[in-house]
């Protein structure tokens, strides 16, 4: 079968939406998605039309056991980020350690200069690794000015991204909503940073959005570089 | 056509800002996002799969999902409701296997002459108080644009997509339902999804109102 016909996407698109694909057939749509655009966006238009069709659907309370499992499997603890949330389970952690060690000897050498100034604070952002519409991954470097004011940042390697689309630097505090930075055009930026908006922030996340930012002032496409740091 | 976020509802930004922090590892907007949305989530599977246990466990398959993938929720290919309703449909047909009964199915299905048992479920489902698929599909105030465009089916294209999608039945078992040829109630799923797809386009369908 030729998946790339939009007839024939479309079909099976509506059949897997609508619920009536099923057994071997259903299970190999499935596992056909990541590799087909075109079905994944005749899937997406199908559940776009018909999603709708559940709004009447009286609401079902689930009982409290459910959150208590769903709860244990997630990584237990009740604090937001107590136990580093996703950035502790993805691999980037590991790939992170490598670069961290480049950052420091950055820093190692800044320090042995004498200056009045403060050196710069340098928070290496790796990709996580879910944006498959991105590019090949690339690493972003911020440096913060030892004073505060500002913040650059620049691609380890060029980054391309698809057209009609941004990326958008945030800072992210423990507790609270991410802040917006700026846009990043090719990964590079300078921020002017205002007073107080890194306060309270330990990560720094781009996201990938729609061209110009994002519309409502908080992510809302998927992360595709971060790194922590501490002022 | 993707609304921009920009059109969304408030609470369609709300579970998006939701679904974002969870993304960044904030387990306490996501057991919000949790207490907001479980419920529908919950009743979506409940249609497909009616054992409240299997429903539960599905549930939490859902949510462990949804908290592993929400760092790639893309606001600008879905709104979040209709992300996470997917994948609460998706993992409730999965749950469902060929020969495992379901109620509806096991007292109008292909065993001829029914048992005493098929008896007594008929008049369980009867007397059953949640609403059929076509109750539902005269409720759906919330989708005007759809329920405008399901007007446009005919009765049993109509009665054949509503029961394939809430209750996630497959070609076969909505002719076993319905009682009709395997061939029939195919042609008339997929005119009712080509009758949508164009009167949702705001296309004018000349002979929607075809066999069936």
């Amino acid at each position: 079968m030729d998946y790339g016909r939009p007839e024939l996407a479309d079909r099976l698109a509506a059949e897997y939406v609508a619920g009536t694909l099923r057994g071997p057939a259903r299970r190999r749509f499935e596992s056909l998605l990541p590799a087909h655009p075109l079905l994944r966006e005749a899937t997406l238009a199908w559940q776009r039309r018909l999603m709708p069709l559940t709004a009447p659907i009286a609401p079902q309370q689930p009982s409290g056991e459910v959150w208590r499992r769903i709860s244990e499997r997630i990584g237990g603890g009740s604090e937001a980020k107590a136990d580093g949330g996703a950035w502790t389970r993805l691999s980037f952690w590991r790939g992170l350690t490598a670069f961290a060690s480049v950052a420091a000897i950055g820093l190692a050498v800044l320090l042995a200069n004498p200056s009045a100034v403060p050196p710069p604070i340098v928070v290496v952002l790796a990709p996580t690794g879910t944006a498959p519409g991105t590019a090949p991954p690339a690493s972003l470097v911020a440096s913060i000015s030892g004073d505060g004011s500002t913040l650059v940042t620049r691609p380890i390697v060029p980054v391309s991204i698809q057209p009609g689309r941004a990326l958008e630097l945030w800072a992210v505090p423990t507790a609270g909503a991410p802040r917006s930075l700026g846009l990043l055009p090719g990964g590079s930026g300078t921020v002017a940073l205002r007073a107080k908006v890194l306060a309270g922030a330990d990560t720094l996340a781009v996201t990938l959005e729609p061209a110009g930012g994002s519309p409502t002032g908080q992510p809302t496409g998927p992360i595709v570089y971060a790194g922590k740091f501490s002022l | 056509m993707v609304k921009p976020a920009a059109d969304w509802t408030e609470r369609s930004l709300d579970l998006s800002r939701l679904l974002a922090r969870a993304g960044l590892g904030d387990r306490a907007a996501f057991a919000t996002l949790y207490e907001r949305t479980s419920p529908h989530l919950f009743a979506v599977v409940l249609r497909i799969n009616r054992d409240r246990a299997q429903a539960e466990d599905i549930l939490q398959e859902v949510y462990v999902n949804v908290w592993r993938a929400a760092q790639s929720f893309d606001a600008a290919q879905s709104q979040p409701l209709t992300w996470l309703t997917s994948i609460a449909r998706n993992r409730a047909i999965d749950s469902l296997r060929r020969g495992q009964t379901q109620p509806k199915l096991q007292t109008l299905g292909s065993a001829a002459g029914g048992a005493d048992a098929e008896d007594e479920d008929v008049y369980d489902t009867v007397a059953d108080a949640a609403p059929g698929p076509l109750d539902l599909l005269s409720r759906a105030t919330d989708a005007r644009a759809l329920g405008e465009c399901m007007d446009k089916l005919t009765a049993l294209q109509r009665q054949s997509v509503a029961l394939a999608f809430y209750q996630g039945l497959s070609h076969a078992e909505v002719a076993d339902q319905l009682r009709q040829p395997l061939g029939t109630v195919k042609s008339w799923v997929r005119r009712a999804l080509a009758t949508l797809k164009s009167c949702l386009q705001g296309a004018v369908v000349r002979d929607g109102a075809g066999a069936g």
